[in-house]
């Protein structure tokens, strides 16, 4: 299962940064550009979130650095 | 058709001079130096049915420095209080446990879950980081953090670095952090798989205090897709080593027959975790709508694999307001050394833990927020529930112990106000 | 030249009499050429239905193009992202918005600034919602005048005072239209400039269709001389003008005009009242410090109609007025 996953998402990556043909031009950028497009839009409630998984689950990171920094796990 | 003003013509060059220059950019330089700082605050409430409760204000600041140099400071203080599973099993007569503190004991009543209600603390953290530009395509981001509790004290800092290429279609990331945490527990780092003692006399302790350190790094690819699209994956590894125990976790000691308990021990964890996880994002604009799609999966050497799904749905209504619904889905399998209960006269494991947080569990969470400007800034509302189920009968259990509810189940309810000034 | 001194005809500025409304497509001609004159580089291209042209004091060929080609891009992206013609850019959405909030880029929320300011110091004169009227005036040297009625009719559908502007969305009353053509071409030179000036320290002038600015005089201190096609102008259709620095901009009317009942109809339509502006010169030109102010100007100039002169003498600039 594990080297599946690890294979499948690295392709993914290989075949984005292959793909040179995949973007945009910058005048097409209107509803990228969007804050609610971001891919962390709301980081406060992003830190909440990943404060309180943190703390009640054996996981964290992925995002964003995987540390803690409380005392909670 | 009449023309006001046929007389005297306001001079409005002046003004209009100022407008123009405004729009072409030309004063901007000037002004960027005089960036006001921007705040953004936050307050969760969290409460968990009969344990945790916690509030958790948060405001953050930003300011631009000109030329794309940012400056971000972060302010979080944590109020906790509440009961948490001490991680012995509930048995079918009352259990009595001394504090962490060793000067004090509470009664537990039979059949109940065991929760230590000593768990209330205050943390304070303050983080901060720098961004900016190192070269065309490139750019710098560097931070440190730092938090402290009355029993827990952690250091840290980080680096990253982001480059952008096909027209800022792709950009690559990485990043480093390094953390160093301090733990001082109530009462002293208890002894590995020591009895409990009832308060008053000495109790079983190695240490007044005990250290970690880790070590995270960060891989990760941005890619835009079409004018709709855009996708992220990450890389990421983790290695810690040093205190991973929770000095305030029992195991229950069973009889092999009956089930009933003789004891408590401390429980003992590895001093070394190597963690690794892959994450996927997705978000796709609909016509108003915005779709966030994520997924990550996670394993370790102590035998924790995870999987996480995201879902968010932002459905526009318009004007700046918006209402996302929100789904995520939980699922891991438990760490090796994870136990339910010990058996008395067996061989002691190397490590054990009967800490809930590392049994193999499902969490489900449903949140609804709703967002609005008020006076041009951003505001919202989000209410979420959790629910944490795992085995409450494995099939593991002995004796009296067939009939308890081995899982203690999790059901939180969250409430997040957020704003921006 | 450039046609009138009403805010939203400036993109369609060098239709002829009776000619309509032509979209520009996006098949326009997308080429650029250069030429070696006597001592500088001229660039050309077509844009903003406009000859462009971009004059370089520089003897190196291959940046002669390479800033030829910044400029066109830099002016065949202002009239992608905001003509009034095409289907697929901010204007349109805000024009089909039906009333509902639009949330707007950081550049077109600039503009959009400016043209309140613009409202604003004009007392209403300079209107970038005016651009309605052009579906009952239609200025092609017939005698179809609208009536009374037909004009007070589309006055509520007139008035940037009836959006609502609060950054970065922007609502627009149903039945009401924005029209970006009165600021985009001046806006479009300065822009090219400041974006030429970043690349070269060269004495240069940016001249879209007459509407120019000039990045500083030449290294022997001589001013430019620039042509400019001046169609109103049956005896001389070619003007020169010579310019040191700063910028130039010009509204003029190119003779359209509705002829009824004796009364001659100018184009220069007033967005308060509807009805054209009595006494407006045939054209104005206007110096200023950068072209999007002097396009300013000169269009307000043209819609005081016999006051222009006393106008812009207010104003303290530079100016020459042909009646």
């Amino acid at each position: 299962m594990r080297s599946f996953m690890t294979a499948a998402l690295l392709s993914c990556v290989a075949l984005l940064t292959g793909c040179a043909n995949l973007g945009v031009e910058p005048w097409e950028r209107d509803l990228l550009a969007k804050p609610a497009m971001a891919l962390n839009p709301d980081p406060i409630q992003s830190a909440y979130d990943d404060h309180i998984y943190f703390s009640k689950e054996a996981s964290s990171g992925g995002r964003s650095f995987a540390g803690g920094g409380c005392g909670c796990n | 058709m009449q023309l006001k003003k046929k007389h005297k013509k306001k001079a409005i060059r002046g003004a209009l001079t100022t407008a123009s220059c405004t729009l072409l950019g030309l004063s901007n330089v000037a002004q960027a130096e005089n960036a006001p700082w921007q705040f953004d605050a936050g307050v969760l409430y969290y409460s968990e049915t009969d344990r945790v409760q916690a509030i958790e204000p948060v405001v953050t600041g930003k300011k631009d420095f000109g030329d794309d140099r940012w400056l971000n400071l972060k302010l979080v203080v944590d109020l906790l209080t509440g009961a948490s599973p001490n991680g012995a099993t509930p048995t079918n007569t009352p259990q009595t446990f001394t504090r962490p503190s060793g000067k004090g004991s509470y009664t537990i009543d039979a059949n109940e879950t065991p929760l230590d209600d000593t768990f209330r603390d205050t943390r304070v953290a303050v983080s901060g980081s720098w961004d900016q530009p190192l070269g065309d395509q490139l750019k710098g981001s560097f931070g440190a953090n730092f938090s402290t509790e009355h029993d827990f004290l952690s250091l840290g800092a980080s680096a990253s670095l982001a480059y952008d290429m096909n027209k800022r279609n792709t950009t690559l990331s990485a990043g480093v952090s390094f953390e160093s945490d301090t733990i001082k527990p109530e009462g002293g780092v208890p002894t590995p798989f020591a009895s409990m003692v009832p308060a008053g006399s000495a109790q079983p302790r190695d240490a007044s205090d005990d250290t970690r350190t880790l070590v995270d790094l960060l891989f990760g690819v941005t890619q835009v897709i079409n004018r709709n699209m855009v996708m992220q994956v990450n890389y990421g590894i983790s290695t810690s080593s040093g205190y991973h125990t929770d000095p305030y976790k029992i195991l229950s000691v069973v009889d092999g027959s009956t089930g009933a308990t003789t004891d408590y021990v401390y429980e003992h964890r590895p001093d070394s975790r190597n963690k690794q996880s892959l994450y996927w994002q997705m978000k796709y604009h609909l016509t108003e709508d915005i779709i966030d799609l994520s997924y990550r999966y996670l394993w370790d050497d102590w035998g924790v694999t995870s999987h996480t799904l995201d879902a968010t749905y932002r459905w526009d209504l318009g004007g700046a307001k918006y209402l996302e619904p929100h789904v995520r889905y939980y699922q891991q399998s438990a760490a090796d050394f994870y136990r339910v209960f010990l058996i008395d006269g067996a061989p002691l494991p190397a490590e054990a833990s009967a800490d809930y947080r590392l049994a193999e569990f499902t969490g489900i969470t449903l949140g609804l927020k709703y967002g609005t400007q008020i006076k041009g800034h951003d505001t919202s509302v989000r209410l979420e529930y959790l629910s944490q189920t795992g085995d409450s009968s494995p099939s593991e259990a002995i004796g009296v112990l067939q009939d308890q509810d081995l899982y203690p189940d999790l059901k939180a309810l969250m409430l997040q106000f957020r704003y921006t000034f | 030249m450039r046609s009138p001194a009403k805010a939203g005809e400036r993109f369609g500025s060098r239709r002829r009499i009776g000619s309509s409304e032509k979209p520009v497509t996006s098949h326009a001609s997308q080429s650029i050429n250069i030429e070696h004159r006597a001592d500088y580089w001229l660039g050309r291209f077509q844009a903003m239905a406009s000859p462009c042209e971009i004059l370089l004091e520089i003897d190196d060929a291959k940046l002669a193009r390479r800033l030829t080609q910044l400029a066109a891009d830099e002016a065949w992206r202002i009239e992608r992202s905001f003509s009034r013609y095409r289907d697929d850019n901010i204007i349109h959405r805000i024009n089909h918005s039906h009333g509902q909030p639009v949330q707007v880029d950081v550049e077109t929320a600039q503009l959009l600034d400016f043209a309140y300011q613009c409202y604003e110091l004009s007392e209403g004169l300079f209107d970038i919602t005016s651009g309605v009227l052009r579906k009952i005036w239609k200025f092609d040297g017939s005698d179809r005048v609208p009536d009374a009625k037909q004009v007070k009719a589309m006055l509520p559908h007139i008035g940037l005072n009836k959006a609502r502007w609060q950054a970065p969305y922007f609502t627009l009353p149903e039945g009401m239209e924005i029209d970006l053509g009165g600021i985009a071409k001046e806006y479009a030179v300065d822009r090219t400039l400041l974006l030429l000036q970043q690349q070269s320290n060269a004495s240069m002038v940016v001249n879209y269709g007459g509407d120019m600015h000039c990045s500083g005089p030449r290294a022997n201190g001589q001013p430019w001389t620039v042509g400019i096609e001046d169609p109103s102008r049956e005896d001389h259709p070619l003007r020169l003008l010579q310019i040191r620095h700063g910028a130039l901009a010009t509204s003029g009317d190119a003779r359209r005009y509705l002829m009824k009942n004796g009364k001659r109809y100018s184009h220069i339509l007033n967005p308060k009242t509807g009805w054209p502006v009595e006494h407006a010169p045939r054209s104005v030109t206007v110096a200023g410090a950068s072209c999007t102010e002097a396009g300013i100007l000169s269009t307000l100039a043209m819609l005081q109609g016999k006051e222009a002169e006393a106008f812009l003498d207010a104003q303290g600039v530079q100016y020459w007025c042909v009646r």
